[in-house]
């Protein structure tokens, strides 16, 4: 039900709303634009939740260039963004606990190599050591016809 | 709250299609070049042939190897991105080599470790695209699948993993040579009993209610670690512990970042299927895919788990810390006012004021139970389970992915839809959570709800080779109306099958013929219910599932 009190915002229907039972944290909530509903009607192998991307119903509809294929069974070639592989990759460093804005740089920045030289990695080295080295090397055959290993 | 951690990624949410036109085979080949420089050592002994995945924590390459048996092998090479933290590493490859190389569980031959750069060489299992078969197994075939899936997480249970990240695309399946293999434990926990020594916890504190931190240690499981903060990074972290979220959404954070850029160039279909590699060999279709990416990255909501990298214990405030700082560092909450918005419509500054509870969820949204969704602090082993019942629910209905959430409360009352908002209430305070909800919507019957999906009753059959435009746009009225149908109309509606195919052609159906799905047994859909009881802690384990009736016919 809803009351009424100075100071409290009232949630917009429909809403789902969930906190701790002890209390003593802050509650989370999330208001809808319309409650979910399952629908039968949407072609396998799309989930039944699907929206119509045609008919934004409102939810979280901001990004410009969604591709509204519903129909293609395969990729059928739409170049959308060419593949922004060379964007900058930003991320957190776990090594040096810090966020970066391009991965490169930061694997290249004096703290992380400082790191990634360090004995930190003993702890991987340990688990290594056990193994069982079961390779054998493939002869360069194009670019040195040095033979390291006796084989057939 | 700008830190990420990888912990509360979704691992779902970029797929990289290094098979389409626009990605260049020229980058892949620079990304082969590189990975030989970067670890020297896989120069003589691989033969990397192409890259089979890429996401957010790694990439992996299919390689062949000559080994002292003589034999030449294919193998699968993980180069884990070099910012991963050495104990994240050694935790993964404790996983594998502990509880991996048997019961459907993916081992590890070898691992290659040059500086930061490491490369795990694990055997390589060809496997299908989750979605390309999807529709065209037979029901045996799926049975065997879930049999083979709960072995797996029978294993790693025993070892008191939780993987946090089960779904299609982290059990590989060889259809033709019925192999599985479950694989990725970049996103493991370990239970308080685990036996991976590297994912033992110590009950953290951190977890209860701290807010975002920015530690340099890592913690494995619920919030153990091993500290290596050296005392510049503490300062830091006590710092970046002031830096409160209440600027943050409510409990969320919105994170603008993606995890990287390559969600942006998600958008083509995976035609090859990744080894290993979350977020990859699912999808062959580029649909759902691109708009889910679209929708994950709008919203992309971050809260700080207990995967995160966090400290082992409380680490005093420095002077170099703020008073803010310290008053977080101090621990819990500092608000444990009480309000009278509880279970109510409403939200006060009172309330609103509070820490937002911490609780780990990495992982796939759609494949989150319900008390990962909810924050519930602990999590144990049925979160997997959920989540196989989520896949086993995707090959029961046909449909995959079966929930499309862009955020943990879509995916949650969504979970309502299908399970009931009365019993998903009801089962949340079991776990000491209040959910209120404004709509009430029935519990579904599972038998009705995956015929009518699949298309095995003739409920919404036409509907099928519609274009799915015109049936997304009269979606919602038809929805309205197709309630769920007793079991006895069901049973008509099955036998009046044959003959709807005959005169209508129903390609689909008939090409398939059946394959066992015009009779499901009862006992799927009971273990179904099981495995998506909405409470975590009478939710079916792995190993009582593998008794379940549904496969008595199965061997051991």
């Amino acid at each position: 039900g809803s009351l009424q009190l100075v100071k409290c915002s009232g949630l917009k229907n429909p809403f789902v709303k969930v906190e701790d039972r002890s209390r003593h944290y802050r509650p989370f909530y999330l208001q809808l634009p319309s409650f979910p509903v399952l629908n039968y009607c949407i072609p396998k192998p799309y989930s039944p939740f699907e929206v119509d991307k045609k008919h934004p119903s409102g939810q979280k509809q901001t990004q410009s260039k969604q591709r509204n294929k519903i129909n293609s069974d395969k990729d059928c070639g739409t170049p959308v963004q060419l593949a922004q592989k060379d964007k900058k990759k930003r991320g957190y460093c776990e090594c040096c606990g810090k966020k970066y804005e391009d991965l490169q740089t930061h694997l290249e920045s004096e703290q992380h190599q400082s790191f990634a030289q360090s004995t930190q990695y003993q702890i991987v080295d340990d688990i290594i050591s056990k193994f069982v080295y079961e390779f054998v090397e493939y002869k360069n055959d194009v670019k040195k016809i040095k033979r390291t290993k006796c084989s057939t | 709250c700008d830190h990420k951690y990888r912990s509360d990624i979704e691992s779902s949410n970029k797929i990289h299609n290094l098979f389409s036109p626009f990605f260049s085979t020229a980058g892949i080949k620079k990304d082969i070049e590189k990975l030989y420089e970067a670890v020297p050592q896989l120069v003589n002994v691989f033969k990397i042939k192409e890259k089979i995945g890429e996401g957010t924590f790694s990439s992996v390459y299919l390689a062949t190897a000559q080994l002292q048996t003589g034999y030449e092998e294919k193998m699968a090479l993980k180069h884990l991105i070099p910012t991963s933290h050495p104990l994240r590493i050694a935790a993964e490859l404790q996983c594998l080599t502990v509880a991996g190389g048997q019961d459907n569980v993916m081992g590890v031959k070898y691992c290659f470790r040059k500086n930061d750069h490491v490369v795990i060489v694990m055997p390589y299992l060809e496997h299908e695209s989750f979605l390309d078969i999807l529709n065209s197994l037979s029901f045996e075939e799926v049975k065997e699948y879930m049999f083979n899936l709960f072995k797996a997480l029978r294993r790693i249970h025993h070892f008191g993993i939780v993987h946090r990240d089960v779904k299609p695309s982290n059990f590989l399946y060889n259809r033709r040579l019925k192999e599985y293999a479950l694989v990725d434990f970049g996103l493991a926990q370990g239970t308080p009993d685990t036996k991976i020594e590297l994912l033992k916890t110590t009950h953290s504190e951190d977890q209860q209610g701290s807010c975002s931190q920015n530690n340099s240690t890592v913690a494995l499981g619920n919030g153990v670690s091993v500290s290596v903060t050296a005392p510049k990074q503490i300062a830091q972290q006590s710092a970046s512990k002031a830096a409160d979220k209440r600027s943050g959404s409510l409990s969320k954070i919105q994170i603008k970042q993606g995890r990287g850029g390559k969600e942006d160039s998600a958008h083509h279909s995976v035609q090859r299927s990744v080894f290993g590699e979350r977020n990859f060999n699912v999808y062959s279709s580029t649909y759902q895919e691109n708009t889910s990416t679209k929708l994950i990255k709008q919203s992309k909501v971050i809260d700080v788990s207990s995967r995160k990298l966090v400290t082992k214990k409380k680490i005093a405030p420095t002077k170099t810390v703020s008073s803010g700082a310290a008053r977080r560092a101090a621990s819990s909450c500092p608000s444990n006012l009480t309000c009278d918005c509880y279970a109510t419509d409403r939200v006060c500054s009172v309330c609103l004021s509070r820490c937002q509870q911490v609780a780990p969820r990495a992982g796939t949204p759609g494949f989150r139970a319900p008390e990962v969704l909810t924050k519930c602090p602990t999590q144990t082993t049925a979160i997997d389970m959920w989540s196989a019942g989520i896949v086993f629910l995707s090959l029961l209905s046909g449909r995959y992915p079966f929930y499309k959430a862009s955020d943990d409360l879509t995916a949650l009352a969504q979970i309502m839809t299908v399970r009931g908002s009365r019993e998903t209430i009801q089962a949340a305070k079991t776990f000491g959570k209040s959910v209120l909800c404004t709509q009430v919507v029935p519990a579904q019957n599972l038998r009705t709800l995956c015929e009518k999906l699949r298309g095995t009753n003739s409920g919404c059959k036409r509907s099928q080779g519609e274009v799915p435009g015109k049936s997304v746009n009269t979606a919602a009225g038809k929805a309205e109306s197709d309630k769920p149908r007793a079991p006895d109309t069901l049973g008509k509606q099955t036998q009046h099958l044959g003959s709807f195919q005959e005169g209508n052609g129903a390609l689909e159906m008939k090409a398939t013929d059946m394959k066992g799905w015009d009779q499901v047994p009862d006992e799927a859909y009971d273990l179904l219910d099981k495995l998506l009881d909405l409470n975590p802690a009478t939710r079916i384990t792995a190993k009582e599932a593998l008794l379940h009736p549904f496969f008595k016919d199965m061997r051991f």
